[in-house]
Parts: structure tokens; sequence; C-alpha cells
């Protein structure tokens, strides 16, 4: 109880009464207790056995079983990042190139197919395991020995906002919890003074299928991903205009009237919690603008990021992003979503290369390939990486042909590859195989569910267990299906 | 342990009667097997693809992918002897270990070869019948005369409990006007009922708050929550739903009018047979995708389909029927008697309805579609009119600047067979133009592919339904028919008239619908040809005004380089144009409701794991056939499908549908319905904590002629109801979630009750009823990020149920008091508590205006008295008078910064926001 000290008196009798009633264990102390999050009735009631104890909320919570991660950062490329120009070397393509597929479909996702296209770059060979990677990404693919690829992923639809939808909650449908939400609720978090989960929007603008991506869905709002970036602090922070001594007087006012209230309802562990979440916001106010200022950072570390970028401002701006995310994640924060590339623009401000793919993935790969290779390298250098996972993910590929009449791939939801990293993740594996023109996985073909087991098994959780009863039914993240992919741990 | 695959094959090939001679014994042989390799994954805890093998029935009867997985008396067809002989590790059974031995698999193909005898009575296991449920059964009828208080008071007493105290009289009306209108008392209501010595008093305040149009507002926020209401159309372009509010504004009115909730279900499902256009909304209410978003193959169109078919039966069942019947889309149900077929069979009652926009039938419709109709030759005159005062091009007047919507390009009149129209410039990517149209001395538009022109570009994209060289002059505007060169900033396209014309207006745009603002052309030449001659520039982007990207607003109309007489003429034209504009514009906003369209059903069939890919057999129209006997030929008309369905849910037969809806009135009321899982009445839910009271009060809902506010009024006035909020440590040590209601359950005031309650108490609350909602936002629907609206108008100051609702996009204010995000239905609210709450209610821009606007009102009340201001702001916000403490507490804060700063506090005081 290291924050007590700066609570008042209300807060103070809180905690106090949460450290007797947590040694006695009375009914009535762990509903106090409890209320604290609003999870009265839930955490214990809900999945026939206390996977999370419920008399605790806000500490950490234990998984199910002993981790390899603690926190995670995703780094969630919108628009379907073509597997074909970056980590799925095709070399047959080349020698396909402009010619018609014998066989493929007439019309895909957008309309007509067009003839087959060579990769857009050119790819080497990297690092000891000697990976194919383009060179559309040369920073990124430097750090292809400590990576586990899963190139044979599958969606379940062809569409940029369902497939979102389902890679970040599971399903194809709206208002179902994303997994930053089902994270954090069942690890809780490791710092009280920020929030526990934090989307990061990238600087050009929100993803397809906006916040729906970090949604709590059912989950109770507590659980919900707090939007801030680099560009965009959190809301409220501050009341502006009032001037600081009428803002203190406000807030000591409203102490008192609460704590007047309390003692004339004793017994109601809401009140209480209310009264706790105002102290908790005050420190907010303080540890949230700290965490944002990155005007402590050395100037070789901007660099190193590319956040010192004067010539290309998305890409300074992304940077700073990544910076943030490293912050966040020093200090405890259990779940980071950092976003890479926007909503739906003709491929313009995301990787949704219809039409001029290699023109428009020059100019992405600029934004993302150096800041979120520095993030990694970062994160390693300060042993962050030892209990933190990072996840490099996109919600679809795309097709080996071009669409008739341009130069870019449609939707491909048959084959396409995402990666970890980082703790718990066994280095340098390419799992999966798609066939040789990279159309459809062929060989260990995961649905993004096994991705999603996966991620939750290294945080100590399994998929099977963690659920939350909604109209009825026992929800989980990957439905009722699910698998783990056991070729990508250590 | 060695598998010899191929020797067990070879004996799979034997005939059954040479194989052995005393038969295989079940008990004794095979079920040993299954147990040591099975039923961990398909038994009683788990039943991994819906199989188990634990249960005779269960077992026979298969799995989800391959039923039946025991064929008797061939073991060489049963897919569990492939699987157990198969060499595909995904395949292969058991997953994990060495699998079955030789003998073993010996052994029980022996056994399914010999007719795979399973006696009855053996298994260890009971499976519970589905049917055999509380809910599935009929009401259970309760002799003599009852009270709700009686079965509580009995509940109590068993388990050595009583009811608290009464609570004072204000708490009792600041309860109950929070409950029934989600607005807190005035204070001359307070003073009012506190000196009533009427012994009808109480039942005065029911009447009066029950006959009020704030009831309304507050009851359909519960159903609207259920439903999940929203104005986008979510997924990824979450796109404004423009017409959804006649829905919205339908729920307000039923519950102000009491409609008996049998008509109530009867009108959202087949409204369209009875008079209530809107009330078909609620079919539609969920999520879409767009035609536009939809792949363009087939298997794409076929999933798109099935998931909004699935959307309108979960729709039904959650909310009638409190069932998950949306389970059974894969598989049989896995708790209650809900089979796949059931679920298809549901299906087919609405397998004609289509998400879009109907034209309502009522009288005001038809009248604003009689004037609409008049004013649209009106505007096309005045139109033809207003282009001629555009100035010419190349006449030395700088002309308007370039506008995604729409430009003209006008100059004298000359002779051409053909027209040219090339781009130099664009303000991002590859041009794209929706309509090029040319314009005659006649004012005909000659470039029409229907009038024999002829298109030719420079190049083209061409993606199916949205862009091609033909829809450049197809007379059909917006993006989704457009032309899209294949060039980045630049390329040519040129219209080839039927015959020579002489022609002086060129009108071309980005998106006449104003969605999209890219690809414009930004720099452009004009230039037209005789059938035989050069080309000859008649207008380009020189003489316009430099365009500005940041510029968005629509080109007002200028009149300069205009004669006096002509721009009086010109003015006056336009002030009748922006009259008539807008009167068609409301004459269309009252004419159409997103209510849904029929057609001809689709054919439904049920779909194996759930897959449109796999399609079994067909399916017609029926119940759940566990819970009734309605089955329709496969003919039936569409209507008549959806009045099948809605007779057989509003029948006071139906086990399910008044339960649950009394149950919903009890939530709203107590925090908590009698049982605790709204929208689940299944095996899985939870069980009633007052079966007897649920089913009298399910009769006695019956009985009213489904009346709805005489549940309210029984429950407001009964005494459980009216008891004190307070704790008491005895009682909640042994009922610490107040299930048995030995006092009232207090709780946080939802979402929209807090805004609503302090405009109310600010004096700011406008209430005006219905319409289109007002915004939260920058914008209606659409991609890119929310700016919220933080200027406070009396537009914006209605009750937050007439704000438009954006799907997903949470108010930035009150959205983290659990406001539902309308993506999936939320039977129940969870009251969470955070810190972002907290910050968001004390120091937002609302929260600060609304503070102001509070203390101006509390000075022109009370004077300039700071005790009177103090005591006058606690009775509007709280229905009582501070203390002398909390005077003492409150008077140096209010001299030193204000009143304002005491309404900041009390807004975001428990006292406020809970229910006393």
């Amino acid at each position: 109880m290291n924050h007590a000290e700066h609570l008042s008196l209300a807060g103070r009798a809180l905690l106090d009464r949460r450290q007797f009633l947590s040694n006695s264990a009375t009914a009535l102390g762990s509903i106090a207790l409890a209320n604290l999050l609003g999870l009265d009735g839930l955490l214990a009631a809900e999945s026939g056995g206390p996977i999370i104890d419920p008399s605790n909320p806000y500490a950490p919570r234990q998984p199910h079983f002993p981790a390899k991660a603690k926190n995670v950062i995703v780094i969630f490329c919108a628009g379907a990042v073509s597997q074909l120009e970056t980590w799925d070397y095709k070399p047959e393509l080349i020698q396909w190139d402009d010619k018609p597929l014998p066989g493929g479909p007439n019309v895909t996702f957008q309309g007509p197919a067009g003839n087959l296209a060579r990769p857009q770059y050119e790819f080497r060979q990297r690092g000891k395991t000697g990976k194919w990677v383009s060179d559309m990404i040369p920073h990124l693919a430097e750090l292809t020995d400590d990576i586990a690829f899963v190139h044979s992923l599958t969606s379940k639809s062809n569409t940029h906002g369902p497939a979102e939808n389902f890679l970040s909650t599971g399903f194809v449908l709206d208002g179902f919890p994303s997994l930053g939400s089902w994270v954090t609720y069942a690890l809780g978090s490791e710092n009280r003074d920020l929030p526990s989960y934090v989307a990061i929007p990238d600087p050009r603008g929100v993803p397809q299928n906006g916040a729906n991506n970090w949604g709590p869905g059912f989950l109770p709002a507590a659980f919900q991903g707090t939007t801030m970036s680099s560009k965009n602090p959190v809301r409220h922070l501050t009341a502006s205009g009032v001037p600081e001594d009428a803002d203190r007087a406000a807030r000591s006012l409203l102490q008192k009237m609460n704590a007047r209230h309390l003692a004339a309802n004793p017994g109601d562990g809401k009140l209480a919690a209310r009264i706790a979440s105002y102290e908790l916001a005050a420190r907010m106010q303080l540890s949230v603008p700290e965490i944002s200022d990155l005007s402590t950072e050395p100037a070789h570390l901007l660099k190193m990021y590319g956040a010192d970028d004067t010539q290309n401002a998305d890409k300074a701006a992304f940077a700073k992003n990544c910076i943030l995310a490293r912050r966040l994640i020093e200090k405890g924060v259990r779940f980071v979503q950092l976003f890479n590339g926007a909503y739906a623009s003709g491929g313009k401000l995301n990787w949704d290369g219809h039409n001029a793919l290699k023109e428009q993935y020059d100019i992405h790969a600029q934004i993302l390939d150096q800041p979120a290779a520095a993030l990694i390298r970062d994160l390693r250098q300060r042993g962050l990486l030892d209990d933190t996972l990072v996840v490099w993910c996109t919600e679809f590929g795309r097709m080996p042909f071009f669409q008739k009449g341009a130069k870019g791939r449609d939707h491909n939801p048959d084959g396409f590859t995402c990666w970890l990293t980082g703790a718990g993740v066994k280095p340098g594996v390419s799992h999966g195989r798609t066939d040789d023109l990279g159309q459809k996985a062929i060989e260990d073909v995961h649905p993004l569910y096994h991705f999603n087991a996966t991620i939750l098994h290294l945080l100590g959780l399994d998929f099977e267990r963690l659920s939350f009863e909604h109209n009825g039914i026992q929800r989980r993240l990957t439905n009722v299906e699910g698998k783990l992919i056991p070729q990508v741990l250590a | 342990m060695k598998r010899a695959t191929t020797t067990v094959s070879a004996l799979l090939l034997v005939s059954p009667a040479f194989v052995s001679a005393a038969p295989v014994d079940f008990v004794r042989e095979v079920r040993p097997i299954f147990e040591r390799h099975c039923t961990e994954c398909h038994g009683e805890k788990k039943q991994k693809s819906g199989l188990r093998l634990d249960v005779k029935a269960a077992a026979l009867k298969g799995g989800d992918e391959h039923a039946p997985d025991i064929v008797p008396g061939k073991a060489s067809e049963s897919p569990l002897v492939k699987m157990v002989l198969s060499h595909d590790k995904d395949e292969r059974m058991p997953p994990k270990g060495d699998g079955l031995t030789v003998a073993e698999i010996t052994k029980l193909t022996d056994w399914i070869n010999e007719g795979a005898a399973w006696p009855d009575g053996v298994d260890a296991v009971k499976v519970k019948d589905k049917r055999d449920h509380w809910s599935f059964k009929p009401l259970a009828v309760t002799s003599g005369n009852h009270s709700i208080d009686e079965f509580i008071a009995s509940k109590l007493k068993a388990n050595r409990l009583v009811m608290s105290p009464e609570t004072d009289r204000v708490s009792w009306l600041r309860r109950v006007t929070f409950d029934l209108t989600g607005l807190p008392p005035t204070p001359e209501r307070v003073a009012q009922f506190v000196k009533d010595g009427d012994p009808q008093a109480y039942e005065k305040v029911a009447d009066d708050l029950l006959t009020s149009p704030r009831y309304g507002e507050r009851w359909a926020q519960h159903w609207l929550d259920v439903v999940r209401y929203a104005d986008t159309h979510g997924f990824e372009v979450n796109t404004e739903r423009p017409n959804a509010w006649p829905y919205r504004d339908y729920v307000i009115d039923a519950f102000n009018a009491d409609t008996p909730y049998d008509r109530f279900i009867r009108e959202q499902i087949v409204g369209d047979a009875l008079g209530k256009d809107p009330a078909t909304g609620f079919l539609i209410t969920a999520s879409v995708l767009l035609p536009a978003q939809i792949g363009k193959d087939e298997p794409s169109k076929r999933l798109a389909r099935q998931d909004s078919l699935d959307e309108i039966v979960n729709n039904v069942g959650q909310t009638f029927l409190g069932l998950s019947v949306g389970c059974a889309r894969c598989h049989d149900h896995k708790f209650d008697p809900v089979t796949q077929r059931d679920y298809y069979a549901m299906q087919a009652f609405v397998a004609g309805v289509e998400y879009e926009d109907r034209e309502l039938r009522t009288p005001a419709a038809e009248t604003a579609r009689r004037e609409a109709a008049k004013l649209k030759p009106r505007l096309a005159e005045i139109d033809t009119q207003l282009a001629r005062f555009v100035p010419l091009a190349k006449s030395g007047v700088e002309r308007a600047m370039i506008n995604a919507r729409e430009n003209v390009d006008r100059f004298a009149p000359v002779a051409a067979k053909r027209l040219r129209f090339t781009i130099h410039a664009t303000n991002s990517l590859e041009p794209c133009i929706d309509e090029l149209e040319v314009f005659n001395a006649a004012g005909e538009n000659v470039a029409l592919a229907s009038t024999g022109a002829a298109a030719t570009s420079s190049g083209d994209i061409i993606v199916a339904d949205r862009h091609d060289l033909k829809h450049i002059n197809d007379g059909l505007y917006g993006n989704s028919r457009s032309w899209m060169s294949n060039e980045n900033g630049r390329g040519w396209v040129a219209i080839e008239f039927a015959k020579e014309q002489s022609i002086g207006r060129v009108v071309w745009g980005r998106d006449r619908e104003g969605k999209f603002r890219d690809r414009l052309a930004t720099d452009y030449l004009i230039e037209v040809a005789v059938a035989s001659g050069e080309w000859r520039a008649v207008a380009d982007a020189s003489d316009r005004r430099k365009f500005d990207p940041k510029d968005k607003k629509p080109v007002a109309f200028s009149t300069k380089g205009l004669s006096e007489a002509e721009a009086k003429e010109a003015a006056a034209l336009m002030r009748e144009k922006s009259v008539l504009d807008a009167k068609l514009k409301a004459a269309s906003d009252a004419r159409k409701v997103f209510g849904g369209t029929f057609r001809e059903p689709d054919e439904i069939h049920l779909l194996n794991r759930g897959d449109p890919e796999q399609p079994k057999d067909e399916v017609v129209p029926a119940v759940i056939a566990s819970l009734g006997g309605v089955k329709l030929d496969r003919r039936t008309p569409e209507q008549q499908r959806r009045s099948a369905l809605a007779d057989w849910i509003a029948s006071p037969q139906n086990p399910l549908t008044a339960r649950v809806m009394v149950n919903r009135i009890w939530q709203g009321h107590f925090g908590t319905g009698l049982v605790a899982t709204p929208s689940d009445f299944g095996n899985n839910g939870m069980k009633p904590t007052h079966p007897e009271l649920l089913d009298w009060l399910a009769q006695e809902f019956i009985r009213s002629g489904w009346s709805v506010k005489h549940m309210h009024r029984l429950i407001v006035l009964s005494q459980t109801y009216r008891q004190s909020s307070a704790s008491n440590r005895v009682a909640a040590e042994k009922d610490s979630d107040v299930r048995l209601l030995w006092r009232f359950p207090s709780r946080r005031l939802e979402a929209e009750t807090i805004r609503d309650a302090m405009l109310a108490v600010s004096g700011q609350l406008n209430l005006q009823m219905y319409g289109r909602g007002f915004d939260l936002f920058n914008q209606r629907g659409g991609l890119s990020g929310f700016t919220p609206v933080e200027k406070f108008t009396p537009e914006n100051q209605r009750r937050m149920i007439y704000a438009h609702k954006v799907r997903r996009e949470p108010e930035t204010v009150f959205g983290a008091f659990d406001c539902p995000d309308a993506g999936q239905s939320t039977a129940l609210r969870r009251a969470s508590t955070t810190p972002i709450q907290a910050l968001n209610l004390f120091n937002s821009r609302f929260t600060l205006e609304q503070s102001e606007a509070f203390a101006v009102r509390v000075k022109k009340d009370a004077g300039a008295d700071a005790a009177a201001q103090i005591r006058r702001a606690y009775q509007l916000a709280l229905n009582r008078d501070p203390n002398d403490d909390e005077l003492r507490d409150a008077e140096p804060v209010v001299q030193a910064h204000g009143l304002a700063t005491l309404c900041r506090a009390i807004f975001n005081s428990n006292e406020f926001l809970f229910l006393p």
C-alpha cells in the first residue's frame, strides 16, 4: 500500500479497510473491495473457477500458470500489409510476373483480377538464419534472428472492418471485447497511476474499425483501452480555464461532501470505490503528462527512433509514439497497442495497396520501419524484452496478382504473415507456409484464433478458461475455437 | 505401443460374421477404450466438435463435423474409425500420445461391424433433458390474492431476515422520479409531496410520473440498450444511418402510450402490416456491411447475408425470448433445447428482410411526398436559370474555386462534335470524376450515353461496381458510379456526341454525393472540336480562385462580374432555392425509416458448421421445436412468415415472453432482475431468486392486458420498493448482493441520466422531443477520429436519448459511465467505477459550463446571500437543505471561488450520482 500517503482520509480509510479485510476476508469486506472497480459478482461467479481473485481487483492478478511475458506491445498495421512485399519471399512470382494465373479467380474482393505480379521489392537473406526479407524494411529486417514468423495465418473475413474486428476481438461482428481488454481484465495492472491499457493511434488517423479495436465490448468499462499519443494526451486531464486554487477548493469540498455521505451510508462499497477513483484520477493528472513528456529523452535516442526527422513529420510522430510505448511499458502498463496506418483512403494513409502499391508502400515503410525497429532494440537494451512480448500484426494479406488495370494487390484472407518477438518467443523461427505464389496457406494453417490463443498463453493465460458470461454465453477471445502454435514458443 | 494400421485396415474389410465367435461386450470391452482415449475431450466436461462418447444417444448421433461418427454395421464407413486410423497428424484421434493399440482398434471395429450394440441404462452419466427447465414450463398458477411484498417477505423470513424500515418521503420521491423519468424531482414537487396529507399521495406521484412524456424517454433507453440501437451502420465505414431515429421515436411513443406489450412485439416484427412502419426498425438495428463494403466474389456476398440474418435472429431470440438462439448457428445449442435446424428455421421467418430504408406510409409522410414532388421541377428550373449567371470562362473575371462536389464551366456557345477534359494535376492520387455533363443551348445534357454519345479516355482503373469509363456519362452520381484515370495526377476523358451540337456549359464533379474530396482535378483543360477539326480550348483552371485544400465549404454563389440587374435576379433565385432546398430536405427526412424492405425470402438451408459454402437440406420457417409447433409451408409469403413468428412470441401461452419482460421491468427498478441474466433464461442462465413472484408478476402482466405501466405501479408502490437503502452488517453478511431485497439496493445513475440530470439542475435542459438526433461529434459517422462538440446550445442540451448515436464511439464524457456502444446487445449495464470517469466528470467542458449555468440559475432564484445560494443549490440538485456543517464547509468556498465551484463539486458528489 505504498500509495497510501497520496490519499485523502476517505481513500486511506478504504485502503486500511482493504488491508484489514483482506486478512480477515469477511464476506462484506470482499464486496467492498470488489466494488472498487465495479466487479462485484463478476469475476468469481463467471467462470466456475476462481480465475481472478475478486477481493483485490486493483492489484496485478496471477495468471493461470507461470507467464513468460508480463506486458505486451502490439504493433498493428492497419489496411492489410502485403506478405509478398515483406516477409513471405516467393521467387516463383518473378518468373510468373505479368502472366495470368491459370485457374485463378476472375473476381476477387474489389473486382476483376489481373496478371500475377513479382514482389515489388528486392529480397535478400538476413542474419544467422538467412531469412529472406525485402529491402522495403531494412531496419526491421535486421531483427529476424529474434523473430518467430507465422506465415500461414488465415482470417474469417476479406473486408477490413470485420477482419480488424476478428484480429482484435476474435469475432467479425462489432461489440466484442478486444485482446487488450481481455488481458487487463485477466491480469490487472502493475501501475495504478496510469491506465492499464493504452491504445496509441497512428498520427495519420484511427484504424478502420476505430474504437472497436480497443473496446471493452461487454466487459466492464474499466478494461477499455485509453487512447493517447505523443500528439494527443488523455482527455480531461485538467479543467481548462479554472484557476488552480478554485480547482483545489472544488476537490477538497467534494472530498468533504463524499466523506460525510459515506459516514451516513456505511457499508456501501460502491461509494468508497468512487471516492478512491478521484484519488486515482488526481494521480493520473500528474503521471500522464510526465509519461508523455519526451523532452527528457536524450538526442541520440530520438535519432535512433527517427523522432528527430524534420523531413518526414508522419515518421517523426510515429517514432514518438514508439518512444511513448516504451515509456508506458517501462512504467508497468500492461498492454500497449501501437497503430501504424489509419483508415480507408485508397491506400494513402494505410497499407491498403490496391492501385499503386509500390508507390504507397515506399511512403508507409519509411514511417514504420526505423521507429518500430528502434523500439524493439531499445526494449532489448533496457532488458524490457525479457518480460515484454512484441506482436506485429495486420488483418489479412494480399493477392499474388495485381488488380485488373491497376498496380496493386487485392485483399487476401487465405494466407498471410504476422510475427512475435520478445518474452517467451522462440527466436529465428519461420513457421507455416503458403503455396509457391503466396496465395493460400498450405502447411500448418492457423486461423487467427491460434495466434491470439498463443499470445494469451505467453501471458500465462489459458484461452479456454479466460471467459466472461454475456447474455447466456461464456464468451472467450477465441470463440469456441483456438489452439496453440507451440512452434513459436521458446 | 506400436501402431499397426495396415493390419487393422485389412481387418475392416473382413465380414463381421467371421471375425469372432462371441459378440463384443460394450460395457466390458468398448467403453474402457472410450474412457482411456476419448472422453477427456468428448465426454461430460468437454464436447469437442460437439461429440461425446460417454452417453448412448449423443454418441450415436455424432458430432458437428461428420455425424453420425458411428455407422452401426459399417466400421469402414464410420468416421470414428477413420479418425483413429488416420496417418494425418492433424486428423488422427486422439491427437496426443500413441493412439489406440491394434487390439483396441480391432475391438472397436468388431463392435461397430456387429451393429454397435450399446445397451440402455448402462451409462454412468445421465444427460439432462434440455427441455426440463423451469423457464420452458408454463407459468405456475398461484391461487388467491397476492402481492409483491408477500413474496419478498416470505423469502426474507425463510432466511431469517426482515425488510428495512420505510425510507423517508423525499428519498422515495427522488428514487421513483429518477427510476421512472430519468430526472430528479423539482424542489417544488418535493415541498408539495412532503406536505400532501392525502392517503393517495404516493399513488398520485406514480400516476403523474407515468403520464409524463419523460417516462417514455427514460424507459425507451432501456429497450434501445437491449436492441443495440444506433444511428450509424457500424463496421469499418460506420457511416450515418440517417433514417434510424423514427424507430427510436416509435419506442418512446410506445412506452408513453403504454402500448400493450404483446402488440409492441407484433409491431416491431411486422409493423408494416399494422400501420406502424417505423416499428420494424427493430429487425435491423444491428451493424451491417453496406453493399460497397462486401466483396465482389460470391462467397463474400453469401457470408455477409448470413451475418446480417444472424443478427436479426439473435435480436429476436435475446430480446423477446431471453434465449441465445445464435449459439445454434454452427452446432446444436450446448445447453438449451435449440437445435441447429431450429436456428435456420428461425432464419427462414426473416429471410426476406433487407437492411434498407423504407418509404413511410403514414399520412404525414404521404403529405411530405406530395410536397416534395411539387418542389422538384421548380428547383430544376432555378438551377437552369442560375447557370446563366455563372461567370464565363476566360472572361477575365475570377471564377469560383474548384469544388469536389460540382463545378460549372460556362463559355460562349460553340459548335462541337467532340469534347475533351484533360487533367494536369490533382489534390491526390489518380483523378476521379463521377459524371461529366455537357449542355447544349436547349439545356439538354448531350454527353449522356443514352443520347448516343461515346466516351474514350487515356486509361482507366476499373473497380467493379465503382470505377469504370462507362460511369463518366451514365447519368449517375457518386463515387460508386465514377471514372478513374490509371495515372497519378493526370489523364483525359473525351466524349463524342451523336451529332454536332452547339454547347455552352460543362458540369463536372468528383463526388456529387459529397463523401469524397480526394482525387480531385485541381488543374484541367476543356477543349472542343468539330468532326474533323483541331482541338480548341474553351475553359481551364487558370482563371479560378487558387485551390485551397483546407477550404471545404461548398462554393457560395457569387454575383461578382454581373450587372446590377443580373445580380438582383440571381440573388432572388438563390434565396428561393435555399428555401426550397430546406423544404425538400425536411420532406425527405420525414418520409423514410430504416425499417427494412421486404422481398421474396431467400431459400434457407441448414449450413454445416454455419458455413454458407456448405449448405445442407432446405429448412422451412418453424419455431423452436421444443417450445412450440408453428411450422410454415416453404411457399408462405414473406409478411405472413413474420406475422406467424410474432403471433407465437406474443402469445400468453409462450412460457418465456411475459417472464422475460417482467424481469426486465423489475431490473429497471432494482438494478438486478429476479433472474440476474436478463437475456438468458436458458439452462445456463441464473435461476430466479423468487420463482413464484416472477410467475405471479408474469400472470399479472398478461391479466392487465400486457400493461407495462401497471407493472411499474405495482412495483414502485410496494413496500419492498419503499424500503430504506441503508445497509446493516448482519443482513449484509447473509445476503451481500441484496438479492433478497432486505433493503432497497442503491446504485449509480446511468450515463444518460447523469447528463440529463445535470442539465435539469442547471436549468439548461431543452425538453424538445423527437426527430433527427443532435450531434455529439463534429461528424455523424465515418472513418476517422471524432472530435467532440464542446459548444453547448439548446439543440444539444436536449435529453441524451435524442443524441445521434455513433456506434462504438463512446460519448466523450459519459461514455465511460458504461454507456453501451451498440455493438452487441446490452441487457444489463455494468456499473464500473474508474479514474477516467472521475477525470471526465470533474474536468470536462460540459461539467464546467453546466456548473456555471447552475450557479447563474441559483443566483437568480436565491439572490446575493451565500447561505441562501447554497441552500437553493442543495435543494435543486439533492432535494434537501444543507445542514450547518455543510453550510460551514461550503460558504468560504463560495465566497473565495464563486458559486460555480460548489456546483462543480455537487455534480461530482456521490449523493448526486447515486439513487437514495
